[in-house]
């Protein structure tokens, strides 16, 4: 460590990978994709006209190779019957729905693949919920296998993900949760030191534990503020007493405390040795708070009460390429500002000491 | 003596000192009844979900009194005494269970005069004895701890509460929940899972203290 902490390239490595993440992360464009679509139901056997609100998309430019469809599954499909282009972004289809859908309810919710030549094939799920009147699926079956669904166009490109809620907040998965995964091996790193200084007493170790545990409370506090901004677009405000946001509260509270303790002691020994104690306990009351809490309740953050988390098509391997980097980075350059206020900590106590 | 034996003779001893002086336990009972008067006035009728916050509420701070003392009431020169006579683990343990089934009394004590005031909304009294058990237990664990570990300060109180409480929110999370099923506020099928949870909560936070405390108590 102390001959690490010495050596650059780990702390150009860091500021590399944080630039490729700032650049990469914020340039890269979204994927196509349709933000709204107008009306949202439907009967069988009329002629519906369905107003389409696209993003990123170049309806104008692909003007030719433009192609519609309504679609159940791979099998049960119905292309568009006309096609108007109003802008770039926006787009007028029509459909003739038959007098029979192809299933046994009532109601039933149909996708829309839009396809062209520049921004290739997406898609909006229930962009149309289709009423019947009678129900005949024989009947549906034969009017609405006519649209072969195929000859896709391909986006080229690096591009992120479009999900309709996220939009552009999508770019903060660099942020938010690689921040969170950073101080996660930060604290375990802190953890590590406070293990170490009970072994051995060695003032090092508590001062390592120190700045590390100084640094994660940092990482702790700007993943709270990302994760509040991003609650602000995709749940509607800053805070709303989500058991995820306060149990990260607690966390902190719980880290805050431990600087408090330290505060307490005169002497090195004793606060090294009283701090490293609580670290552990600490620690170890903090696993169920993170882990095992939020599933007991609903929440509407991703990974609890059903809703995704990384996984998916919530991060694909365009984004993985810039993830995992972010994550790397974040600790890299955590590691870097915790080395330098170890160096000063270690300073002053010397400096004490003769 | 084997470790057992000294356990038992120090929860003996803690017991005798409480029985002679009847100071703390005396000082809790005042405690919750006051607050049970101050509660039932400002709110006069405790709906079932304002019962159950009102409750833990007086139970968090009847705990974090009745636990304070533990390593605090006998000057450090005498506790260092008790270190080399018996196993300092027995000494930790002793208090831990000690500290157990002094706080069920006071759950129990505390539902049986909230109930007599504003009536009782348990439904289901079995399942709430068992989560005071488990919840005792837990705040008994983390508050002991904190004890020894805030004894070492000069101002022990304050650090008490400053440690403690962020501390012990994963177990009152899980015990107001799991007593929201038990008044039948809310529908749960995966109760005996957040049972085990809390179980867990509270063996692995007392296997972590008992490994830690040869590092705190010596000076």
């Amino acid at each position: 460590m102390e001959k690490l902490i010495r050596q650059s390239w780990w702390k150009a490595l860091g500021v590399v990978l944080l630039v490729y993440v700032h650049t990469v992360g914020m340039l890269a464009p979204l994927k196509p994709g349709i933000v709204s679509t107008t009306p949202d139901s439907a009967r069988t056997g009329e002629k519906v006209t369905v107003a389409v609100q696209g993003y990123n998309t170049h309806f104008d430019s692909a003007e030719d190779s433009l192609r519609a469809w309504l679609k159940l599954d791979d099998k049960r499909a119905l292309a568009a019957g006309d096609v108007a282009i109003k802008s770039e972004t926006e787009l007028e289809v029509v459909f003739s729905l038959p007098a029979y859908l192809p299933t046994d309810k009532r109601v039933q919710d149909f996708s829309l693949v839009l396809d062209n030549a520049i921004d290739g094939a997406f898609v909006r799920p229930s962009a149309l919920l289709v009423t019947q009147d009678s129900i005949d699926p024989a009947m549906g079956q034969s009017a609405w296998t006519n649209a072969n669904i195929a000859d896709l166009h391909q986006h080229g490109g690096i591009t992120f993900p479009f999900r309709s809620i996220l939009g552009e907040t999508i770019r903060n998965t660099y942020f938010h949760v690689s921040l969170w995964l950073a101080m996660v091996i930060i604290f375990t790193a802190a953890l590590v030191y406070s293990i170490r200084y009970l072994r051995g007493q060695q003032p090092r170790a508590d001062e390592w534990a120190s700045a590390l545990t100084t640094v994660g409370v940092l990482y702790g506090l700007l993943g709270l503020i990302t994760g509040a901004i991003w609650a602000r677009y995709t749940w509607g405000q800053f805070w709303s007493w989500d058991i995820k946001q306060f149990t990260t509260l607690v966390a902190l509270l719980i880290y805050l405390a431990y600087f408090v303790l330290r505060s307490a002691f005169p002497d090195q020994e004793r606060k090294g040795r009283i701090s490293a104690v609580y670290n552990i306990f600490a620690f170890v009351a903090l696993i169920p708070l993170i882990y095992v809490l939020p599933r007991l309740t609903d929440s509407l953050h991703p990974g609890n009460g059903g809703n995704p988390a990384l996984g998916g098509e919530d991060l694909d391997n365009t984004m993985r390429m810039v993830f995992y980097p972010a994550v790397l980075g974040w600790t890299l350059i955590g590691a870097w500002m915790a080395s330098l206020y170890y160096r000063m900590l270690r300073v002053e106590r010397l400096s004490i000491e003769n | 003596m084997n470790f057992w034996q000294e356990t038992w003779t120090l929860i003996y001893r803690d017991a005798v000192l409480e029985w002679r002086t009847k100071y703390a336990i005396g000082g809790i009972i005042l405690y919750v009844l006051s607050t049970v008067v101050v509660a039932y006035s400002a709110l006069i009728r405790l709906d079932p979900p304002v019962w159950n916050a009102v409750y833990w509420i007086m139970v968090l701070f009847a705990a974090i009194s009745a636990v304070v003392k533990s390593f605090i009431q006998e000057s450090s020169a005498r506790q260092l005494y008790y270190y080399s006579l018996v196993n300092p683990a027995a000494l930790l343990v002793a208090k831990m269970i000690y500290n157990t089934v002094l706080l069920t009394g006071l759950c129990f004590l505390t539902w049986a005069l909230l109930g007599l005031l504003t009536g009782n909304p348990v439904k289901n009294p079995s399942l709430f004895s068992l989560i005071i058990v488990l919840g005792s237990l837990g705040l008994a664990v983390t508050f002991t701890f904190i004890s020894a570990i805030s004894a070492k300060t000069h101002n022990s109180a304050t650090l008490m509460a400053v440690l403690g409480f962020p501390l012990i929110i994963p177990v009152l999370l899980t015990l107001v929940r799991l007593s929201a099923v038990a008044l039948r506020l809310m529908q749960d099928t995966s109760i005996d899972g957040d049972m085990v949870i809390l179980a867990g909560i509270d063996l692995m936070l007392m296997g972590v203290a008992l490994v830690l405390f040869p590092f705190l108590w010596r000076d």
